[in-house]
Parts: C-alpha cells; sequence; structure tokens
C-alpha cells in the first residue's frame, strides 16, 4: 500500500495540473479512503475479537464439559444440552417465556416509541420531560426500582388498598406476582432504551418524504404507518431484538415477580441449579449457545433486509430539517400523556423509595407514618464503607466504558452500512453476541484470561473496564446502527470530492450527523454499567469497589430502608452526571451542524 | 508448642509479613471493620486486607485464582466457602489454643475450620396480623389452613427452602421428614429470590403474614426499630455456622495464625458480640441473650455441619426444585 502511494504521489509532479485534476488526484483520495477502511476494518476487528471471543470461547466450552471442583475442565458432556431440550419440551416454561419476552418487547417498544415520537416530532408542551424521566428511571437501581413496584402494587400496596376503598372488592384486586406483573414491570424498564434510540431516529427522519405523503392526501396515521414506521424499521428491529433476547435470557424479573406466582420460565432452573455446590454453569452455558444460534439466523436475515440500506436513508444532501407536527388542540392530550408517563414510569416507583429511604421500617403510605421520618438511613448510607471510593470508581468506569463503547461501535457500524467488504455480518455477531453471553460465566471468563495472561490487570479497574466494554458492546452497535443507515453515503461522498481526508469526513460530517444516536446510546450505556452485577461481583477487589456491588450487599443483609436511602443518593449522582453531559454533547453537537 | 514460645514465633513472623488478606462473607459495615480495628489495635504492625463476597463467590474466587496459582489468600471464611475449598484441596489444618474451648459441634474435627459466630434461622411474623394464640409454635402447626398460601421464604441455599427441608430431613429423618414435607407442598408457600433480610421487609410491609426461615436477629434489629414484626422458634431451631479456615498456599502464614487466634480467643469474640452478632464462643452470650439458645426462648439448635452441608445440600435443593416448584 505504502509503495503504491508514494509511486502515486512521486508521478504526481510529472504530471499537467489539468490532468491531476481529473484523475490522478482522484486516485490519490480513494487510496487514502480504501487505506483507512481497511485499517479501520483491520482496528476494530482485532479489539472486538480480543474482547469477545475469549468469552465466546469459554462460554461454548462450559455447555460441553462438566468441571472438576478446582473449576478444570473434567469430561466431554452433550448433557446440558440434553436438558435444555428436555426442558423446551415441557411446554408451560417455554410458552411462558415466549409470552414474556414477546410481550415485554411490544409493551417497551410501543411506550417507548409513542412517547418519541411525541416528544421528538411534535409541539406538545412538556417535551423535555421525556428525556429526563428516561434518565431517571434507568439511573434507579434495579433492585429498588423492582421492589418499589412490588410495594406499590401488592397485597398491601397503596393500588390494592385503593382498589379495595373503591369496590369494596374482599381480597386483592391486583395479583402483581403474575404474568402480567413481569411484562409490565419488564417493559417500563425497557422503555427508556426504546425511547432514546428511537428518539434519535425520529430526529433524524427526511420531512420531504412524509410531506410527500400528506400532499397526496395521506391522513396523519397512513403517513406514519406507510412512511415514517417504515423507514425507521432498522431502529425497531434493533429494540424489538434486543429486549425479546434481554427479556427471554432474563432472571431478575421473573424471579423476583414471577416466582412467587409459580410462573416458571426457562431460566428458572437455571437459576436454582447456582444454588448447587459447587455452582453448575454447564446448563447457563447451553442455553446461550442454543440462543447464540438462533440469535446468528435473525441477524443474518436482517443483514439481507438491510443490505439495500438505501431505503432507509433520511437525512440526504437535500436539506435536513425535521418539521414538527403541529398537534393543534391534541397538545394537552399528549402533554398530558407525557405527565402520566413521567408519573407510572419514574415518579411513583421513585416516591415509594424515597419514602422508605425516610423511614426506620417500611410502612405502607399513610399520614401517620410521616411522624416516623427520620435521616437516619441516609446517615448509615453514607457511613457505608468506602463509599466514596466506590461513587469515584463506578462513575469512572461509566464514563470510561460508555466512550469506550460507542467510538468502537460507531466505526464498527461504520465498516457495516458504507463498505462492501465480504462478510462484515460477522462483525455484526460478534458485536452483538456478548449479549447472549452469561454474566457470571463471562465473569469468570475475563477472570480466568487475565489470571493466565501476562497482563497485570486482575484486581484493578481496568478488568473491570474490559468486562463493561465488552458487555456493552451490543447495545452500542444497535444505536450507532440504526442511526448510520440513516445517513446517506452522497453526504461524506460530497466531502471526500471536496478533499477531505477519511478522519475529517468522519469528524466534521458523519459525526455531527450521527450526534443523537451516538449521545443516547451513550446516556444508556453509562447509566447501565452503573448497575452492572454478576460479572462486577467476582472482579472486584479489595481496592476497587463499586456501588453495584455496594447495593447487593445491602439488598442481601440490610433493611429495605438503608438500600432505598443508598439508592436516592446513587440515582441523584448518576442522573445529574447524564443530564449535564446530555445538554453539553448536545449544545455541542448542534453548534457543529 | 507452648503458647508463650509460639505467640513470640507468630509475631516475629508476622512483623515481617506486615499484612494478612481475609476473604470473608461477613459484612464489612457490621462486623468486619471492627474486627479489623480489634486486630489492628492488637498487632499494629500487621494490616487486615479483605474482599467480601457470598459463600459461593468466595469459594470461586479462591479456586480461580489457585487454578492459576496466584496465591492471594490467607484467611478463607464463610459458611460453606471453606468446605467447598477444602474438598478441592486448596485449605490447610491448622491449630488454635482457643479452639478447645468450643464445643465439638462448632469445630472440625480434622482441623480445617473453627467459628466466629452463628446463625439461628427462624420464623418472622407480622405482630398486626398473627394473632398470638394461633402463632405456629411447633413444625406441625404450620400444617393448619390458616397458613395456606400465607407463608413466604426464599430460594437460597443457605438461608431458605433447602436449608429448611435438610433441617427436617437431619431431624426427623428421611422417611418422616419426607412425609412431613409432603404436607408442608400443599401449603404453598411463595417462593422469592429474595434474600432473607428482604423476605423479612416483605412482611413487615404487610404482604405476607409469616416468614419461613429468617434469621432471628434481623427480626430483632427491626422489632427494636419499632416495626410490627417478631420471631418465633420452630425447635430444633436451623443453625448455621460461620467458619474460618487456613488456605493451603497462604503467603503470610505467621499473621495468619495470628488473625485466627484473635478471631476465635474471647477479645475477638467479644467485638463480634458488640458488633450485635451471636458469638461462637460457648461462654459469649449474645447483647440479646435470647436470641442464642439457653436464652429463654428456645433450647434445642441444629448445628448444621459444613460438611454435611456440602454433601446433601445438592440433595435438598433438588428435592425443592422437584417438589415445591410448579
Amino acid at each position: 500500500m505504502a509503495k503504491q502511494q508514494s509511486s502515486e504521489t512521486f508521478k504526481l509532479p510529472l504530471e499537467s495540473a489539468n490532468a491531476r485534476q481529473a484523475h490522478g488526484g482522484f486516485r490519490l483520495e480513494v487510496f487514502s479512503r480504501f487505506e483507512a477502511e481497511t485499517w479501520v476494518l483491520v482496528a476494530v476487528s482485532i479489539v472486538t475479537a480480543y474482547l469477545v471471543l475469549p468469552p465466546l470461547y469459554s462460554v461454548i466450552q462450559t455447555s460441553l464439559f462438566t468441571t472438576k471442583l478446582t473449576g478444570e475442565l473434567d469430561e466431554f458432556t452433550l448433557s446440558y444440552y440434553r436438558d435444555m431440550f428436555r426442558e423446551l419440551q415441557v411446554l408451560g416454561p417455554f410458552l411462558n417465556t415466549i409470552y414474556f419476552s414477546v410481550g415485554s418487547a411490544l409493551l417497551a417498544t410501543l411506550l417507548g416509541g409513542l412517547v418519541a415520537w411525541v416528544v421528538t416530532r411534535t409541539d406538545s408542551p412538556l417535551r423535555g420531560l421525556g428525556y429526563f424521566t428516561a434518565f431517571a428511571s434507568f439511573g434507579t437501581p434495579f433492585i429498588l426500582y423492582t421492589i418499589g413496584w412490588l410495594l406499590i402494587l401488592g397485597k398491601a400496596g397503596p393500588v390494592n388498598t385503593w382498589l379495595r376503598g373503591f369496590f369494596d372488592h374482599g381480597g386483592a384486586a391486583v395479583n402483581v406476582y403474575s404474568m402480567w406483573g413481569m411484562v409490565f414491570v419488564e417493559s417500563l424498564l425497557w422503555s427508556p432504551f426504546v425511547f432514546l434510540l428511537l428518539a434519535a431516529s425520529f430526529r433524524s427522519m427526511d420531512p420531504s418524504l412524509e410531506e410527500a405523503s400528506a400532499v397526496c392526501g395521506a391522513r396523519v396515521w397512513q403517513t406514519l404507518r406507510r412512511i415514517s414506521l417504515r423507514l425507521m424499521l432498522p431502529a425497531f428491529f434493533s429494540v424489538l431484538l434486543l429486549i425479546f433476547i434481554r427479556a427471554f435470557e432474563s432472571f431478575e424479573i421473573p424471579a423476583l415477580v414471577g416466582l412467587p406466582g409459580d410462573i416458571r420460565v426457562l431460566t428458572t432452573s437455571i437459576l436454582l441449579d447456582a444454588q448447587r455446590m459447587p455452582p453448575t454453569y454447564g446448563r447457563a452455558g447451553a442455553f446461550a449457545v442454543l440462543l447464540m444460534l438462533a440469535v446468528a439466523c435473525t441477524l443474518y436475515f436482517y443483514f439481507r433486509i438491510t443490505r439495500e440500506a438505501a431505503r432507509f436513508h433520511t437525512i440526504t444532501g437535500k436539506g435536513y430539517r425535521p418539521t414538527l407536527i403541529q398537534l393543534g388542540g391534541w397538545r394537552y392530550v399528549t402533554a398530558g400523556g407525557l405527565l402520566l408517563y413521567s408519573f407510572v414510569i419514574l415518579i411513583l416507583p421513585f416516591l415509594i423509595v424515597l419514602w422508605a429511604s425516610l423511614l426506620p421500617f417500611y410502612i405502607q403510605p399513610s399520614l401517620e407514618a410521616l411522624s416516623k421520618f427520620t435521616l437516619k438511613n441516609y446517615v448509615t448510607a453514607i457511613h457505608f464503607p468506602k463509599i466514596t471510593d466506590a461513587i469515584k470508581n463506578s462513575v469512572l468506569l461509566g464514563l470510561g466504558s460508555a466512550t469506550a463503547v460507542m467510538v468502537l461501535t460507531t466505526l464498527a457500524s461504520w465498516i457495516l452500512v458504507r463498505t462492501k467488504l465480504r462478510g462484515r455480518w460477522l462483525l455484526d455477531l460478534l458485536t452483538t453476541l456478548p449479549l447472549l453471553f452469561p454474566g457470571i460465566v463471562m465473569g469468570l471468563a475475563i477472570m480466568r484470561f487475565y489470571l493466565l495472561v501476562p497482563i497485570p490487570i486482575y484486581g484493578t479497574l481496568w478488568i473491570l473496564l474490559i468486562a463493561f466494554v465488552t458487555r456493552y458492546i451490543p447495545y452500542g452497535i444497535r444505536y450507532t446502527h440504526s442511526g448510520l443507515l440513516q445517513l446517506h453515503r452522497e453526504l461524506e461522498e460530497a466531502a471526500y470530492a471536496s478533499g477531505a481526508s477519511w478522519l475529517n469526513a468522519m469528524r466534521r460530517i458523519t459525526m455531527p450527523l450521527l450526534t443523537p444516536s451516538f449521545l443516547g446510546g451513550w446516556v444508556f450505556i453509562f447509566l447501565l454499567s452503573a448497575k452492572e452485577l454478576s460479572m462486577s461481583i467476582l472482579l472486584v477487589s479489595p481496592q476497587t469497589p463499586v456501588v453495584s456491588v455496594a447495593i447487593y450487599e445491602l439488598w442481601e443483609n440490610g433493611q429495605v430502608g438503608e438500600l432505598a436511602a443508598f439508592g436516592v443518593i446513587w440515582t441523584a449522582i448518576l442522573v445529574s452526571i447524564a443530564v449535564a453531559y446530555y445538554l453539553f454533547a448536545r449544545r455541542y453537537g448542534i453548534q457543529q451542524h | 508448642m507452648k503458647s508463650p514460645e509460639r505467640q513470640k514465633i507468630l509475631i516475629e513472623g508476622a512483623k515481617k509479613e506486615g499484612k494478612v488478606t481475609f476473604y470473608t462473607g461477613l459484612i464489612v459495615d457490621q462486623v468486619v471493620r471492627p474486627l479489623k480495628e480489634g486486630f489492628e489495635k492488637e498487632y499494629p504492625f500487621v494490616q487486615v486486607d479483605f474482599f467480601r463476597g457470598n459463600s459461593e463467590n468466595i469459594a470461586r474466587r479462591v479456586l480461580t485464582e489457585y487454578q492459576a496459582k496466584r496465591y492471594d489468600v490467607d484467611v478463607v471464611s464463610g459458611s460453606a466457602a471453606t468446605s467447598m475449598v477444602q474438598r478441592a484441596g486448596f485449605m490447610q489444618r491448622f491449630y488454635s489454643p482457643h479452639l478447645a474451648e468450643y464445643p465439638a459441634e462448632l469445630k472440625d474435627a480434622k482441623g480445617f475450620w473453627g467459628s466466629t459466630n452463628v446463625y439461628f434461622m427462624t420464623l418472622g411474623y407480622d405482630t398486626r396480623s398473627v394473632k398470638p394464640n394461633e402463632l405456629p409454635k411447633t413444625y406441625e402447626d404450620l400444617l393448619q389452613p390458616r397458613w395456606r398460601g400465607q407463608m413466604m421464604w426464599s430460594t437460597s441455599r443457605g438461608s431458605g427452602a433447602p436449608q429448611f427441608i435438610g433441617n427436617i430431613l437431619l431431624t426427623m429423618g428421611q422417611e418422616a421428614g419426607k412425609a412431613y414435607l409432603q404436607k408442608l407442598k400443599g401449603q404453598n408457600i411463595a417462593k422469592s429470590t429474595a434474600s432473607a433480610r428482604q423476605i423479612l421487609d416483605l412482611v413487615i410491609a404487610g404482604e405476607y403474614p409469616l416468614a419461613v426461615q429468617i434469621f432471628n436477629h434481623h427480626a430483632y434489629i427491626s422489632k427494636a426499630a419499632g416495626a410490627p414484626v417478631e420471631w418465633q422458634p420452630l425447635e430444633p431451631v436451623t443453625a448455621t455456622i460461620n467458619t474460618i479456615g487456613l488456605a493451603k498456599n497462604s503467603p503470610r502464614p505467621h499473621a495468619a495464625m495470628l488473625f485466627l487466634d484473635f478471631l476465635l480467643s474471647k477479645k475477638g469474640q467479644k467485638i463480634v458480640q458488640l458488633s450485635n452478632y451471636l458469638p461462637s464462643h460457648p461462654e459469649m452470650p449474645a447483647l440479646q441473650a435470647d436470641l442464642k439458645p439457653g436464652g429463654g426462648r428456645f433450647k434445642k439448635a441444629n448445628y448444621i455441619n459444613p460438611d454435611v452441608l456440602y454433601d446433601q445440600g445438592n440433595d435438598w435443593v433438588d428435592y425443592f426444585q422437584n417438589q415445591f416448584l410448579k
């Protein structure tokens, strides 16, 4: 490559200025761009492979071998797969899993999508509330959010008390320990993710297509259905796929909400396997491998559909100014809807957590309980050992992993969308796989890897950073991939034609236009990494405490009020950072336009 | 070896070693920190470094580190962790002069572990909805129709349903125990992956009147804060032992032995007591004396030996999964 280029440079002065412009100059640009493409591909592939392959290897190994007590591999076995297939034959858990995952994916997409549309495409009042709600509800520690809902919707909770008084009903009117309870809590948990991703896509919508539709006499909903939603197919696919997978393999909500109501899903037996000594992760590994195969097929077909990337371009050279839809009288309806959304998804669970944090023990909301208010739980929380270190570490890890993941996945998406390199869907697959690794297996894999290879990061923050980056690549790729699909190639072409280098085109054209997706993804990963537990619990050392592990300790041994006080403080810190970053970066991004 | 001589050798060695690394399941805020402070006050030349995790994570960590030949840990503590690490061959026998003061059920016959503190698992109940005359006093009482659908327990091996099942099978015998458990199954106890502490909090919130297999000192702490909750022993009460032991390739054996001695001594046990934990030492009562057997509220406790827990625990987990899970 270098040789070719130098010969090109060497030839240049010999040719006439005219010829250089028409011929040589153009070829030089082609070469440097091609070179950049190759370098980016090589670098991104190496980094991704380095991060993803060791745990992948470990997951497959776990599913195929029994282990000795020491953790050494023992014998080859297919019994974990047999167990898994046997489990699949019992229809109940399998159907429950399908209901749960499909229900959560649809409800979360509907909720998050509607709010994203109102916030980004209409002139509805209170639009800023959408972003704040997404940040703050996602910043609440997961366990607290769920417990909050159990307390609100539980038998003795305010909702049932109120309904009982209203209908003079004997027993509990609402049973949260049920399938709908699981779907409800899971979709509320994921709707901020949908909101952030779809808001970025809606924001980048090409209004001319919608206008054309309107001119042809289509009604608003027709335009929405036949133009807007179709253009957003990649974004919708991304959120549905991700939430479906996450719900399919999730333990937490099915265990905390479903299990008390005797609802069993596929992961239930895997979860209970962890109670065995020595714990076996074989079935978890087999489950993950089967899911990976299913996801690989899905991605392959998805890739074939979106190969015709031009169909989804909304940002072209023609001008880009998404217009806001004038709602007229409907403004009040949408504003009311936003308030309701914010109330349900954020204020209600947060209030109950705040309420619990101010009481010496949990009392259902009532006036007489006010007299018991105390700040004792906050004092306990502030004096938690190494708490300032833990907060500092968690914030650093959040900033580091969000930034690293978004940079890496922006480059990876660029390769996927812009280049014609064969087999690039494999890169897409590689960046999606970590989603399917069971957290504990991945944590163990990373721990073993860095105990064996001579890279001295065991027991430091770096090993946590590597684990987090690997874990969150799949989220980053979905944000940047659907964002980039909307950008027409011609914008970059124009930059190259004007003599910009690859780096310049990326910096001045692509990145600023990608800002909404990049920011959405960044904030999401920042908030998500603050909650990571299953790997952290194995990888932290006495010198590197993190907040999620501290919260887990309180969850195991602390009273609910102490847990709540800790959660309130932590949510406040996280949300302040997320909002500050978002406001700062958006401003910066807009100035770049 | 005679005590003064032994002590001298340990101190000299520990001075060179300078620190001791402690992997423990005990709660840092409540008891690890006071123990560390107490020990460092006694031996200012040794610093205690600790890693806290649950039994499973401690065992995993030691095993993974040892497999990679990384020998960081000196003292291991937990309920089942020491057994698991010992079975893998990564613990060593140790002697402490204080061990002689402990009863047989609170130390290992082979010398692999001693004990710092004990836990007692009882019922916890909502005093607003459970009347004194209907309060269950025996295991049989749990079978009354009154409690159908009114109880909750955790799925945790160490502090939940499997442990309850184990206690029944060990104390009633396999046949009578299983007959009892079959009847209990009909009572439809709600299960949750939440910890025993959180299940007690759900009882305080009024979600369920009865929590089965919770830590009695948790109920005591909440009651002292004014919560409408109380604990009730069902005899024989399930008792869990928090064990301590010495890692096989402990890189700082002198400091480790000093630390083990300290934890088992009355001085260390006093700190455990003052932290509101239940000391293992027979002459060291709990601050709230009735939390321990012989304190007035219950007499019979079944101390589940960690080796038994390790060997039979999986059967209890399986029994729970096969019988109690729908």
